[in-house]
């Protein structure tokens, strides 16, 4: 053992962490399949049940109108898309987005058997099961376990307090944080700018150590060495591993979160936050392969005219922020953004000028190498069941084509059986 | 070889002792550890096992009372229908359910910490995990405090007794769509999770098997006007069912009785309880082990648990110091470790969330993972920086955040929120004389020995006691309580730390 003065200057300490980042970002280039260039997916779900009939308007359907006497929005300021379909009025960038080729959009979504409990069905998204069976690992956890054991521990990244069900995994990966500031160890003493002595301890203590450098290891990420998965190991061999994953994935966000500021103006909230921070870490060359963003506020049983109004808005300008950042950074084309939520909503409108819990809707589907247009038919307004649409696209035929033609992994493995692809890739 | 033979009294000391408390309770102090060894082996499990018949007997919260749910929902539904604005009453309704919840949690915790029958909380955990229900579904404070009264009394019992109760539990029955099975129009979920998650396992039964019990299970109802069960015997299905090998007109205890008699069912329970209490990857030999013990008691759980932790294979290398604590766990264990109380209701459950495991809400009906799913890159760092706040208070949080509360750019029911927000999360820094001796202060080495004692259950590497001297070296000659908190926070903030 070194003398404490040579194991913890400022230094040593600072050498070590640079040459760990400069290891990692060497060994991203190698690595194709969450490399630099690879292509990513952002998830972002609306939480609540967006209404879809509100979001992608069969403005030319009488139906529409009947249902809805306080709701419909006008046909003169439909964005229309054909002679059927149109955009809500807010959403303008959307529907710039599909001048340009940049947007599909997937009509009558949904599942058989569909379940009305926010919780439930949400669960059924997340987890991409039948809707008679509980499953308990998230589509994307799957994928995370079936196709990427032991690759970069920021494969996936969540934007929130709490991880998504989709995250959830048999050697769980993804990483989740509100804020990149949040997503780092704390020392005691309030200490702005330099690094306490307690924080060089506490390194040291978490795999930043003369045997274990990433140095020493050739980036020490469970990745990088081969044939060990984090469930072959020891209880506290995961743990350090872990532990130095930890600090890794750490120095590297917070280091993009630094350096990459957007110059794209962004609107306000939350929404924007997010996707903000996920075209920050994309700018930073951070090897992640899927962000994940939640919004909620769909809930809307009553008043909903300007609250959706303002939902739609926000959404709109959120998206159009990203993309126009993302083309400045020149990554549009390796990123593919899907929209859902857990349910549309009832056709008819209820007597607080809400909709109540209803069942199939339209997702978005946009990137810089998505095929544009409206893909499958939109549900009828009249033949319905139990008041709701009925579907026509399995949500897993969506997830299914972009895990086959986007992320390269055999949807089977992940989905259990295969579905029919979408034309959307 | 013997499998579950008697731990021989010469391997009974500090280090098994304080395995039997850190997994039969919530952990303990050194104190109690020393108690515990100088009781012995026997006479501690059969404290911790045998509790007073009573002790099942809470005093529930003062606001877990029933309600006349079909009244407050007619009278809301009369309101939307004269189109009233409800939205406040219903958002009040929330609110109240919210803060019922939030309580419910500090009710439960509090008696993990300080209940004098705690095996019964850590049980009840269990069961919670088992017979996993969410409140997101459920979504009543007074159903899901019924059901966490329904785990505990019977959760040293019988375990056919147990799955009984739960068939008649309203939360169970809410969340498993129970009460709207029809012999007209089944509702198969809860027969299927039945049989595939609380008693025999997937692969022990048929499809068939599923829909003879769902008749069975049919009459099973809720009455809103007293939130309790309710049998409606003339909606229960009274003809003839073939189940696994039995046939006549089955009802659902008869269907629970069956499904116990199964081998299926003691191993699938015993593989359960042991991977809860011992380790996590049992061996075939310790499961059928375990099964057997399971028959020949009959089901009862309170035998079963004095061989559990009366045995050598309790007290093995693959068991001691191997498990990662739940956030559960890291919660209570944490704050009696550090002699301390537990953080406030909202800043604990807000923990809970980030670490993966809050009460009364686990992801789905299979309940939480555990093992390794506890620990990501973001959950380990969460761990070790929420270690932090309890040892320094609020002190540790950036600066400001506590004070953030601008009256001015929000309502005033966001600023009032806000101030209750910023009171809840005060917290005092950690009285360190508790457990640091003044004498030890400027002695490093014995000091970092005796709170190795008290914080790891594993035995250190060099290297990790090492580092700990060499931080206190560094501060030297300062020997102040926050040094001491930093120490402490030290400690905390290592993969060791995790394990129990």
């Amino acid at each position: 053992m070194l003398g404490v003065a040579a194991t913890w200057t400022l230094a040593v300490f600072l050498e070590k962490t640079f040459f760990a980042l400069d290891a990692m970002a060497v060994n991203a280039v190698t690595q194709t399949a969450t490399g630099k260039d690879g292509t990513i997916l952002v998830v972002l779900q609306l939480a609540g049940g967006n209404d879809g009939l509100n979001t992608v308007v069969p403005y030319a359907d009488d139906a529409y109108h009947r249902a809805r006497p306080r709701l419909a929005l006008p046909d003169e300021q439909i964005l229309t898309i054909d002679h059927h379909v149109g955009l809500n009025p807010k959403l303008a960038g959307l529907k710039s987005l599909y001048e340009e080729g940049h947007l599909a959009i997937v009509q009558g979504v949904g599942y058989p058997n569909p379940n009305r409990s926010h919780f439930r069905s949400t669960e059924i998204w997340q987890t991409a099961s039948d809707a008679d069976r509980n499953e308990t690992h998230g589509w994307l956890g799957r994928y995370f376990d079936n196709c990427c054991s032991g690759t970069d521990p920021t494969i996936g990244v969540a934007i929130g307090e709490e991880m998504p069900q989709a995250f959830a995994a048999k050697n769980p990966t993804g990483i989740t944080f509100s804020r990149p500031e949040q997503f780092r160890w704390r020392a005691s003493a309030s200490n702005t700018g330099h690094m306490s002595t307690e924080e060089i301890f506490f390194r040291q203590l978490n795999g930043f150590d003369e045997e274990n450098t990433p140095a020493a290891t050739d980036g020490a990420s469970i990745g990088t060495l081969p044939g060990t998965s984090k469930s072959d190991l020891s209880t506290l061999d995961f743990l350090q591993r872990t532990a130095l994953d930890a600090q890794l994935s750490s120095d590297k966000i917070l280091a993009i979160a630094r350096k990459y500021k957007s110059t794209v103006p962004y609107p306000q909230g939350r929404l924007a936050a997010s996707l903000n921070i996920i075209a920050r870490m994309i700018a930073g060359g951070l090897t992640t392969r899927v962000y994940y963003a939640s919004h909620g506020g769909f809930d809307t049983h009553a008043g909903q005219f300007n609250t959706h109004g303002r939902l739609m808005t926000e959404l709109n300008d959120t998206i159009a922020a990203f993309v126009a950042d993302l083309k400045q950074q020149g990554n549009f084309e390796r990123v593919l953004l899907i929209t859902f939520s857990e349910f549309g909503r009832r056709v008819a409108e209820n007597a607080n000028g809400g909709t109540d819990h209803g069942t199939a809707a339209s997702m978005f589907v946009l990137g810089g190498r998505v095929k544009p247009g409206l893909f499958g038919e939109h549900p009828s307004l009249t033949d319905l069941d139990h008041g709701d649409l009925k579907f026509n696209t399995d949500f897993r035929s969506v997830y299914g084509t972009v895990l086959d033609s986007w992320l390269n992994t055999p949807s089977q493995i992940v989905l259990g059986r295969k579905f029919p692809s979408l034309a959307i890739l | 070889m013997n499998m579950l033979a008697q731990l021989p009294a010469s391997l009974w000391n500090d280090e098994t002792a304080a395995h039997l408390l850190n997994r039969a309770r919530f952990g303990a102090t050194p104190a109690e550890i020393e108690s515990a060894r100088k009781k012995g082996l026997v006479p501690m499990v059969r404290e911790l096992v045998d509790v007073r018949a009573d002790a099942g007997n809470v005093p529930p919260p003062a606001w877990a009372k029933p309600r006349n749910i079909r009244a407050a929902r007619m009278a809301l539904k009369a309101a939307k229908e004269r189109g009233e604005n409800f939205r406040e009453t219903a958002r009040q309704f929330r609110m109240m359910e919210g803060d019922e919840i939030l309580d419910l949690r500090r009710w439960w915790l509090e008696r993990m910490m300080n209940s004098p029958a705690p095996l019964l909380e850590k049980m009840t955990l269990f069961w919670h995990g088992h017979f996993a229900t969410s409140v997101q579904k459920v979504k009543d404070g007074y159903w899901m405090w019924l059901q966490n009264d329904t785990l505990r009394r019977n959760a040293l019992g019988n375990f056919a007794t147990l799955v009984k109760a739960i068939s008649r539990d309203p939360a169970m029955m809410i969340y498993l769509d129970l009460q709207q099975n029809r012999e007209a129009r089944p509702n198969e979920n809860w027969a299927r999770e039945l049989m595939e998650l609380f008693t025999v396992g997937i692969g022990n039964y048929t499809e068939d098997d599923i829909r003879a019990a769902a008749r069975a299970f049919t009459g099973y109802r809720i009455d809103m006007t007293t939130q309790q069960f309710r049998f409606a015997r003339m909606e229960q299905d009274l003809g003839t069912k073939k189940f696994m090998g039995h046939t006549g007109p089955l009802n659902g205890d008869n269907v629970i009785d069956i499904l116990v008699r199964q081998p299926a069912c003691s191993r699938f329970i015993g593989r359960k309880l042991w991977r809860f209490f011992v380790e996590d990857e049992p061996s075939q030999e310790i499961v059928d082990a375990i099964a057997s013990r399971i028959r020949a008691h009959n089901f009862e759980m309170r035998p079963v648990l004095r061989e559990i932790f009366s045995s050598a294979e309790f007290y093995s290398d693959r068991a001691m110091g191997t498990q990662i604590k739940s956030p559960v766990q890291y919660i209570v264990q944490t704050s009696k470790l550090l002699e301390t109380q537990l953080a406030s209701p909202i800043v604990v459950q807000n923990a809970m969330r980030q670490m993966g495991q809050i009460l009364f809400a686990p992801p789905n009906v299979k309940g939480w993972d555990g093992g390794k799913a506890w620990i990501t890159t973001s959950t380990l760092l969460f761990r070790y920086n929420f270690a932090n706040y309890l040892i320094s208070g609020d002190a540790m949080l950036p600066a400001g955040q506590a004070a953030r509360a601008k009256p001015q750019d929000a309502g005033f029911r966001r600023s009032v929120q806000r101030r209750q927000l910023a009171a809840q999360i005060k917290r005092d820094p950690i009285d360190v004389s508790k457990f640091v001796p003044d004498q030890l202060r400027d002695k490093p080495r014995q000091l970092v020995d005796l709170l190795s004692g008290r914080f790891f259950r594993t035995r250190l590497a060099e290297k990790e006691t090492n580092t700990f001297v060499q931080f206190l070296e560094s501060r030297k000659p300062d020997t102040s309580d926050a040094t001491m908190r930093e120490l402490v926070h030290l400690m905390m903030s290592t993969p060791q730390f995790q394990l129990a």
